[in-house]
């Protein structure tokens, strides 16, 4: 059934523009809901890091994908964020639906406030920038061992209401009745990142057909060209930057209740480099490419960590760097032949049937 | 006193360092408009093939130019390979594949050299010369001299030779040089050849510093050296040179001067004090301290 012509503006920013997306969403939905259930405990561990990777990548999307500015320092919102999660956790026993919010918005305001100065300046200088500031942020982080811990490690609590005591706390990892269903520690994260990571999303998307998420693609596509028509290029950005610093800093808190125990070393360039290429797999420039690429990447690092030791000559690196080899092949000839990565192939495919049963 | 100077000596042996990575960066960035974030690694490309050489029975200096033209040999293959490609498709794109580029070249050079520390030695040894009560290793010398032969070496070069005026050409306006019979292929790879032929040279001096070197002490130096081009302005090659010395010098005393005012901030306070130093600069003067203010017009 090929897609309704669009006469109106209402057609054009609908969220599910035909029953095709309807469709592919409730299977979508199906799917995942019973993913929990049915996979094992390594893979749902996945699941659980794909959810993370998948608001952190939404956040980078809306920075580098819709305003168009490339930033190294992701990562140091995702230990700004992750931080606060443990500290808050730790000195004032809050919630983890609260502390996740107050994340962000830490996140948030450290990154508006770099950005203040940052975003004056056009085009490349932001990468270096914002490189600049990952250093900052750990070297603050390791400075001091009331922020990073007794020997860089630091322990995360998930209390779920105020005023529990540490003890009460350790219900939460175990295996609980809710109802019929029976949850797992894993399972109930893998739910409740779900509904993080299907907000996040959503918050984006919505952001993309609004006058903000306009404004920033004006300014990537030409700032001074929107400049001329009345966006104010710097106000753009710093949105762009204010909300993908927030949606880092969640994420962050995210990883910090999963992981349980995390470290000022690996919030580094590496993870930083790791959300770029998830974007740039997924495909710059659409929600649903952020999404797919934060999927992709983790899945396929699952897979590959598999695949790496047999192969010649990569079986010889370290762990960390098979993987990071394997997929610097995959998206430098994903770049090279389909820039718009995952997206690109997608809308391929959706063209040739459209057109079907003619070539175009 | 003597503090002073042994301080001074080693701030400028290092801002040589910085000074060299920051030089050929902002030549690539000037002919390809490409951050080369894959320019650490081909510091450590210099540093590994400069073991190897010195291994081989090599003379000291014969081996540091093979270096030098083998890191410049890299550097143009990612060019050929990577960036001639992408011509045409938006830069980012490109200065994102640099990134992936660079763990690849990481991972060529553990398959190739290990993971195992290597050491370079010092031809001059551990000697030292006296200057009003301090002692400066020759090596430290040399270090300073040798990168300032070849940074003048290569400013000859893009003013004098016909080579140069092709690069500069270039990098002014590339369709122009084309129409003008330049062939803006071969200088661009050229171009690529001489940043990469600095920075095995800056990685051999990285690694040299230290006793034993890893993949990690080359890589530092370049990632320090990246404010130095911010510093003295993306699109002015002396800038960068000028900033690369200034950062340099800073770094040393800054942790002596600043560091123990600052408390437990102040602890290894060079890890993040050229960032610091760019993020005040920018707020100063964000087209650097040479770097033209741009110009665009719609």
């Amino acid at each position: 059934m090929p897609r309704p012509l669009v006469t109106r503006y209402e057609d054009d920013l609908k969220l599910f523009p035909d029953v095709w997306h309807k469709v592919g969403i409730a299977l979508g939905v199906a799917i995942v809901l019973l993913y929990p259930f049915v996979a094992s405990a390594s893979w749902l561990t996945v699941g659980n890091q794909a959810l993370i990777a998948i608001v952190g990548a939404v956040g980078l999307m809306i920075l580098t994908g819709f305003a168009g500015q490339i930033s190294l320092g992701h990562a140091a919102f995702l230990a700004i964020g992750a931080f606060t999660t443990a500290l808050l956790g730790e000195h004032y026993q809050l919630p983890f639906w609260l502390c996740l919010p107050i994340a962000g918005s830490i996140a948030t305001i450290i990154g508006m406030t770099a950005g203040l100065f940052a975003l004056r300046l056009r085009g490349l200088y932001l990468a270096i920038v914002t490189l600049g500031l990952l250093y900052l942020v750990a070297h603050t982080l390791e400075s001091y061992q009331s922020l990073s811990g007794v020997g860089g490690q630091k322990f995360t609590a998930m209390y779920t209401t105020f005023g529990q005591s540490p003890d009460d706390m350790r219900d939460v990892y175990e295996k609980m009745a809710y109802g019929p269903i029976v949850l797992d520690w894993d399972q109930k994260l893998f739910f409740i990142f779900l509904a993080i990571a299907v907000l996040a999303a959503w918050a984006a998307k919505n952001i993309l057909r609004s006058n903000a998420g306009r404004a920033m693609m004006a300014v990537r596509d030409h700032d001074l060209a929107a400049a001329t028509l009345g966006v104010n290029p710097v106000r753009a950005k710093l949105i762009a930057f204010g909300t993908s610093s927030f949606f880092a800093g969640v994420a962050g808190g995210m990883l910090a209740l999963h992981q349980r125990t995390i470290t000022v070393e690996y919030f580094g360039l590496g993870v930083s480099i790791e959300y770029v290429a998830m974007i740039v797999l997924g495909g710059i420039g659409s929600v649903w490419g952020a999404v797919a690429g934060a999927l992709a990447f983790v899945t396929l690092g699952k897979l590959m960590q598999t695949l790496g030791p047999k192969l010649p000559y990569i079986a010889s690196l370290p762990t960390g760097l098979q993987t990071a080899v394997l997929f610097s092949l995959l998206v430098i000839g994903v770049l090279i032949v389909e820039p718009l990565g995952l997206f690109g192939i997608w809308l391929r495919i959706k063209r040739y049937f459209l057109a079907w049963p003619f070539r175009y | 006193m003597t503090d002073v100077i042994m301080l001074a000596a080693a701030g400028l042996s290092l801002g040589a360092m910085y000074a060299l990575v920051a030089l050929g960066f902002a030549v690539i960035y000037r002919a390809s408009q490409v951050f080369n974030f894959a320019h650490g690694e081909l510091l450590g490309v210099g540093a590994f093939s400069m073991t190897s050489l010195v291994g081989a029975g090599l003379p000291w200096p014969l081996a540091l130019l093979v270096a030098m033209t083998i890191t410049g040999c890299v550097a143009m293959a990612v060019e050929r390979s990577v960036v001639r490609p992408m011509i045409g498709r938006p830069v980012f794109v490109t200065i994102i594949l640099t990134l992936f580029v660079a763990l690849l070249l990481r991972a060529l050079m553990i398959i190739i050299w290990g993971v195992q520390p290597r050491a370079i030695a010092s031809p001059l040894g551990e000697s030292s010369l006296a200057l009003g009560g301090a002692e400066i290793p020759y090596q430290t010398l040399t270090q300073i001299v040798v990168a300032m032969l070849a940074m003048g070496g290569f400013f000859a070069l893009l003013k004098y030779s016909k080579l140069g005026v092709g690069m500069r050409a270039t990098s002014t306006d590339q369709e122009v040089a084309l129409a003008l019979g330049i062939p803006v292929g071969r200088i661009l790879g050229a171009t690529w050849f001489l940043a990469g032929m600095l920075a095995g040279l800056a990685g051999v001096f990285a690694a040299m510093k230290h006793a034993m070197f890893g993949h990690e002490a080359t890589l530092i130096i370049a990632f320090r050296a990246f404010p130095a081009v911010i510093v003295g302005g993306l699109t002015s090659p002396v800038g960068t040179v000028i900033a690369g010395f200034l950062l340099g010098m800073l770094e040393i005393f800054a942790p002596v001067y600043l560091g123990k005012h600052l408390g437990n901030f102040g602890r290894n306070i060079q890890d993040v004090f050229p960032y610091m130093i760019m993020i005040l600069f920018l707020m100063v003067r964000p087209y650097g301290l040479l770097g033209t203010r741009d110009v665009e017009r719609l």
